[in-house]
């Protein structure tokens, strides 16, 4: 039975581990449907370079974006240094650098779920609500974002996710700090590398999975739901 | 009341329209492709063009000489699309109110309440728009533009989509909002007897132009519009009142001015105001009254207008109203067929078909 019970500092990785995936979803929301919406509706100069800045963190090894986290928003960092004169903000080795560190890397895939979502809205309808007389922020607000909740929704569980499962980028940019910033795939490759850690390794890694799959049924439900209240139609079955 | 001069080039297409009207309600007609729908984007400020000017009602909206180009949303031009375009996640009731909830409560020129009551809505509130038919889709997205209290109305085909049978599930409510609010509206559509069921006032356009405007009788008769009318096919719509329906011999009986017609059987109760069509080639022309003849409607009228297209020849004949019709330039030369003549028009009772459905 002892063997089902976490320790302490495996709860703490737990815990942490959401704090930190919530908090992703949380700050990539914004963000995320901006850039969705203008990179779907919006036609500008340079579009393609934004584009691909925005998708760089999927195809760059995760370690990369971290050590440019670093520099950037390390306490030497421009940023950082600003960010702490300013605000007394800190990001480099706490656990909002590791928010930082997997909102980076979890952005691409909320913008692309997001964009993918407003592109299947016909523009038709926004068109229609501006000769009713719908100044283009009230069409976004009132046409746009409701009809594209089903994708920000199943964007925010993906940046959840991302966040659960992000190590490359969180361990470069604010290390491996036991209650601060060591979540569960950084307590799980602590764990492996200790001799006798196998057990909590394997538990850890249950949660992993328990935690993975409550992700994807919940989303799965709300996009449902989303989709049934919204009167769409259904996307696949 | 609507007066425009546009024009836009858009790859092989051109859009070269200008027109001033004084007339509250306009007919605009054209074949697929005319650039019809290119023209009231552009009026309602979904399309830029080149170069223009717009006034509706003596407000300017668009003046690309001085830099005026009001946007969209401050254009007050409704419009009803083809496909309604309801908001899918709204119920009907919010997207009745979408726009006029966005104007100050003075500015509303119509209620909820009577805006259903209007387009006979008030059952379908709660629903989604998903759920409604064709005719009530049409019918939501007509009160939705009304409730905004536009300046201009215009209706891009709206019954395009519709077969016959929900056409008459919104024509008449077309009619009802011609007659009861005083908003200029414009009428778009590839279907003459639709337009002419609602104005006599049209606008004919072809590969982006517009070729004549005017009375309806004028405009399709003149020089530019006929060859176009002819290929397309003349139809006459006459309005007629029903005066007996006979199921036991499977026909009805209309009055129409001071005549009397023998129509296919009408599920209308007799007094009813009915729209007919008449195809202008499905008429025939005698000069005398043909006794011992299968065909039931002979209308005795006078030759006012004789032109060709082609071979065919495009009688316009005044019954009370102007009748056109469209026989063979053979059959006018060897009859000797001249303006002023006394002239019956033979109908068989199966080419005359209701506008909108039995």
């Amino acid at each position: 039975m002892d063997s089902l019970l976490l320790t302490p500092a495996e709860t703490a990785a737990l815990l942490l581990s959401i704090k930190v995936a919530l908090w992703c979803a949380a700050i990539s929301i914004i963000p995320g449907v901006f850039m969705g919406w203008l990179l779907a509706r919006k036609s500008f100069p340079g579009k393609s370079v934004v584009d691909s800045l925005v998708h760089l963190p999927l195809v760059l090894p995760p370690v990369v974006p971290g050590y440019l986290l670093l520099v950037l928003l390390g306490s030497q960092g421009i940023v950082g240094k600003w960010l702490y004169q300013q605000f007394g903000i800190e990001l480099a080795f706490t656990w909002k650098g590791a928010v930082a560190a997997s909102a980076v890397m979890a952005f691409p895939l909320m913008v692309r779920a997001v964009r993918l979502s407003i592109l299947q809205i016909d523009k038709a309808l926004e068109t229609a609500a501006r000769t009713l007389g719908a100044s283009p922020l009230h069409v976004f607000f009132s046409i746009t974002m409701p009809l594209a909740a089903p994708g920000i929704i199943t964007g925010l569980i993906l940046a959840f996710s991302r966040s659960l499962g992000e190590f490359g980028a969180t361990i470069t940019f604010v290390g491996n700090i036991e209650g601060e910033t060591r979540t569960l795939p950084l307590a799980i490759y602590s764990y492996t590398q200790v001799p006798g850690g196998e057990d909590q390794t394997i538990r850890l890694v249950i949660i992993s999975i328990v935690l993975a799959l409550a992700a994807l049924i919940i989303s799965n439900r709300m996009e449902r739901q989303v989709t049934r209240k919204l009167g769409l139609r259904k996307i696949d079955d | 009341m609507i007066e425009f001069d546009i024009r836009l080039a858009r790859g092989q297409f051109t859009l070269d329209a200008s027109l001033k009207s004084e007339v509250r309600v306009i007919g605009l007609f054209g074949p697929s492709g005319a650039g019809k729908s290119t023209l009231l984007d552009v009026l309602s400020g979904s399309i830029k063009p080149a170069q223009g000017k717009i006034v509706i009602n003596g407000r300017c909206l668009l003046d690309t000489d001085s830099g005026i180009d009001v946007p969209i949303h401050q254009r007050r031009i409704g419009v009803v699309y083809q496909d309604g375009r309801l908001f899918p996640h709204l119920s009907v009731r919010d997207n009745l109110i979408y726009g006029m909830r966005l104007l100050p409560e003075k500015a509303r020129r119509y209620s909820l309440e009577r805006i259903t009551e209007l387009l006979e809505i008030g059952s379908l509130l709660e629903q989604r728009s998903s759920q409604l038919s064709g005719g009530e889709r049409q019918r939501v997205a007509l009160g939705r533009a009304l409730l905004a209290s536009p300046d201009c109305l215009l209706l891009d085909e709206p019954m395009a989509s519709l077969d016959v049978r929900l056409k008459s599930q919104i024509l008449p409510f077309l009619r009802r909002v011609k007659e009861e609010t005083q908003i200029p509206m414009i009428y778009v559509s590839h279907a003459m007897p639709e337009i002419l069921d609602l104005t006599q006032q049209l606008a004919v356009m072809q590969d982006g132009r517009i070729l004549s405007y005017g009375d309806y009788h004028e405009v399709l008769t003149s020089q530019a519009v006929l060859p176009l009318a002819q290929s397309l096919g003349i139809e006459n719509v006459l309005v007629v009142t029903l005066a007996e329906n006979h199921p036991d011999l499977g026909h009805s009986v209309a009055a129409f001015a001071e005549h009397y017609l023998t129509l296919p059987l009408s599920h209308h109760a007799p007094g009813t105001r009915v729209p007919i069509v008449v195809p202008a080639a499905h008429i025939a022309l005698a000069k005398s009254l043909i006794s011992g003849i299968s065909i039931q409607n002979q209308l005795r009228g006078k030759v006012r207008e004789i032109k060709l297209v082609g071979h065919r020849a495009v009688v316009s004949i005044d019954i009370s109203t102007p009748l056109l019709v469209e026989v063979s330039e053979k059959s006018v030369r060897e009859m000797g067929i001249e303006t002023g003549q006394a002239i019956y028009c033979l109908i068989k009772t199966q080419s005359i078909r209701y506008l909108a459905g039995v």
